[in-house]
């Protein structure tokens, strides 16, 4: 019987490394498959976000193709199903092995993404960021939505509006080691300091992806700071997370908050009262965009300082060519009143 | 008999010896102490740990991982273990909010029923696989996990799920998910806890589990029908993962891809903690409530203390290592006697 039992794991286990070994070249030849199609003189830009399916990087991929019908690009939009560097490592290897003319990446982890960037560059293909960079790495463009002082003059802007300039208030996150996110905490800080001297940030936490989590933290913290005033949640899960803790404790009109959530997820929030401000970007604009300047790489077209787009409903954006960042502008602070014109 | 040493007995004896653990094990006992001092120690040091505003929300986080914990610690008691359920949160969920509240309005008894169906379909999938293929319980549930993730995706259709109506609001964290100031989700969990703990410890069925997982060939040998009661563990704890999704769902208005993720963690985090023996055989659902008591006091603790949000998750750590440890401890001690 234990033979038996024996044989069954040993089959199994065979049958399992069989099932991942075919499931692996199925991806790789469906890819490759979308590559094929592209075979034309078009341009063939690829755009690897930090996981696909989320409603904002979808909205990315939406611009993107509809840049594509414009300008006659081959748009080509593939990421992992969770935010995880090696998966994506993976996709953009396979981009860089079917010679796309341009490859922007959206970086899970920018660090561990850069020797393979340079592999990109080396094999012909121009490489860049789109949406998160890898500043230590040696990609050609960077398309960035919005600066990172802009972020943070949006949020505080926005909260110290509704909580009368002055109060405490702390800031919910989701990684603690998420570059860009701790860099407009830090724009918000000093913005705050500079401009609103009679305001306080208390705390700054951090919560993961997890809304849920985003909510109890806020939650304690409201316990923990009896005066508290407001909150920002500077990342899609914490925006929204931060707005339903408010919610949840009854304190609508004591307690203000902004969240960078996508419209549609602070959509109710924004309804309730129990968040005064959203503080994003077009995404869909920032994927038309990446498109457009993978366009302009491939054809090895030089940007200018002010740079104009001849699509995107975008007029101008600027660039900075000791940095190589081309930054699409502004970032949007919407409210409850124009929440509704935006589907993402 | 009874006077002679116990590793000179057949098993059947050994059993008799000990046929039931004391009501409240000795590691119950430590959590329970542990968690009144840190929560005394947190009224005095923090501005407002032990007020209602502080509490209610604090059970209402460790419902649903209390409550899958149940499934949770019967699965680990037979020696298995379930590493689907945070995928199966997220499938369970996707239907409940997308396909029940928001496309078809419907209210909140065809929500919870539907929950609880997907959740039994997928535990009792675990559960077959389990007990007619065996294979070991992680690799049968690793590989569901991914299968369940698949669907959830397919369901969430590269959207998240928004405008989720407030029908479930009596299992959520507002006021009106609270019954004489206890949170709804955490009288549920407690009832359920205890109905469990009276089954696991007094019945002929709920024996049977300890047995499976003490001895799986003697367990057989001695009439247990091992393969049904293997299929009942997983299937409970499917049935458990539907009611607790309802659960996370009435938290928020909003219900985004990453729901789920890592909650196999926490469950098993919580089980562990609460004294159950990973290699099966012992263990208890009181001690599972207090795991994730303990966990969530701990989080919510840092918090308030304004101390840096890693700290939580070093001391979850060193938690189960602690209570890793001391099953060890115990375990030998066992052997030796």
């Amino acid at each position: 019987m234990r033979s038996k039992l024996r044989l069954t794991a040993a089959v199994t286990v065979a049958l399992a490394v069989a099932a991942t070994g075919a499931a692996c070249t199925k991806k790789n030849d469906t890819t490759a498959a979308g590559g094929g199609d592209a075979a034309g003189g078009t341009a063939k830009v690829a755009f690897v976000p930090k996981l696909q399916g989320i409603p904002y990087f979808e909205a990315m991929n939406d611009g993107g193709k509809e840049a594509a019908g414009e300008l006659g690009v081959d748009w080509l939009y593939q990421g992992p199903t969770s935010a995880d560097a090696a998966a994506q490592a993976d996709i953009v290897n396979s981009f860089i092995q079917q010679k796309v003319d341009a490859l922007f990446i959206a970086p899970n982890d920018p660090d561990s993404m850069a020797p393979l960037i340079k592999q990109g560059i080396d094999a012909g293909v121009k490489v860049g960021t789109s949406d998160t960079d890898a500043p230590n790495s040696a990609r050609e463009l960077m398309v960035l939505m919005a600066s990172a002082e802009g972020i943070g003059k949006a949020n505080t802007e926005a909260l110290m509006k509704a909580m009368g300039g002055k109060g405490e208030y702390a800031i919910v996150s989701c990684g603690e080691t998420a570059s860009q996110l701790n860099q407009w905490i830090d724009e918000i800080k000093k913005y705050q300091t500079a401009n609103y001297p009679d305001a306080k940030l208390v705390d700054t936490v951090y919560a993961g992806e997890d809304v849920a989590k985003a909510t109890q933290m806020a939650t304690d913290l409201m316990n923990a700071h009896p005066n508290l005033k407001g909150f920002v949640g500077v990342c899609s899960t914490a925006g929204p997370g931060v707005a339903q803790a408010v919610e949840n404790a009854g304190k609508i009109g004591k307690v203000f908050t902004v969240g960078m959530g996508t419209p549609n997820d602070m959509k109710k929030y924004l309804q309730s009262g129990s968040a005064s401000a959203g503080v994003l970007w077009d995404a869909k604009a920032l994927g038309c965009l990446t498109a457009w300047a993978g366009l302009q790489l491939a054809q090895d077209k030089q940007f200018q300082a002010s740079q104009p787009v001849e699509a995107c409903g975008l007029d101008k954006v600027t660039y900075d060519s000791s940095t190589k960042v081309l930054l699409m502008g502004d970032p949007l602070t919407f409210t409850k009143d124009t929440v509704g014109n935006y589907n993402f | 008999m009874s006077t002679a040493t116990v590793h000179d007995q057949p098993p059947t004896s050994t059993k008799r010896q000990r046929i039931l653990a004391p009501p409240v094990t000795g590691q119950e006992i430590v959590l329970l102490g542990v968690i009144a001092v840190l929560w005394l120690v947190l009224g005095f040091t923090t501005p407002a740990f032990m007020s209602a505003g502080s509490i209610q929300p604090l059970l209402g986080a460790v419902a649903p991982i209390a409550l899958i914990g149940i499934g949770m610690t019967v699965v680990i008691i037979t020696g298995g273990i379930d590493v689907s359920v945070g995928a199966s949160i997220a499938v369970c969920s996707v239907i409940i909010a997308k396909l029940v509240l928001v496309q078809a309005g419907l209210g909140l008894p065809v929500a919870v029923i539907t929950g609880i169906v997907v959740g039994g379909l997928l535990g009792l999938l675990n559960g077959a696989l389990i007990a007619y293929g065996r294979v070991h319980a992680i690799i049968i549930t690793f590989g569901t996990a991914n299968l369940f993730l698949w669907l959830s995706l397919k369901l969430f259709n590269s959207s998240t799920v928004n405008n989720i109506p407030d029908t479930l609001a009596a299992l959520g964290n507002g006021s009106a998910g609270r019954t004489a100031g206890v949170p709804n989700s955490f009288l549920i969990t407690v009832v359920l806890v205890a109905l469990a703990w009276v089954y696991l410890r007094h019945t002929a069925g709920g024996r049977h589990f300890y047995a499976i997982g003490g001895d799986q060939l003697a367990a057989q040998l001695a009439g247990v029908k091992v393969r049904q009661r293997i299929l009942i563990a997983y299937l409970l704890t499917g049935l458990l993962v539907g009611l607790a999704s309802c659960i996370v769902v009435a938290q928020g208005s909003n219900l985004g891809q990453n729901v789920g993720t890592g909650k196999e963690l926490a469950v098993i985090a919580a089980v562990v903690i609460g004294g159950t023996s990973i290699t099966g055989g012992r263990g208890s659902v009181l001690g599972t409530v207090l795991g994730a008591l303990l966990v969530q006091t701990v989080a919510s603790g840092v918090t308030q203390l304004g101390w840096r949000s890693e700290l939580s998750d070093l001391f979850v750590g060193v938690a189960i290592i602690i209570a890793v440890g001391a099953d060890l401890i115990r375990e030998r001690a066992r052997r030796k006697r």
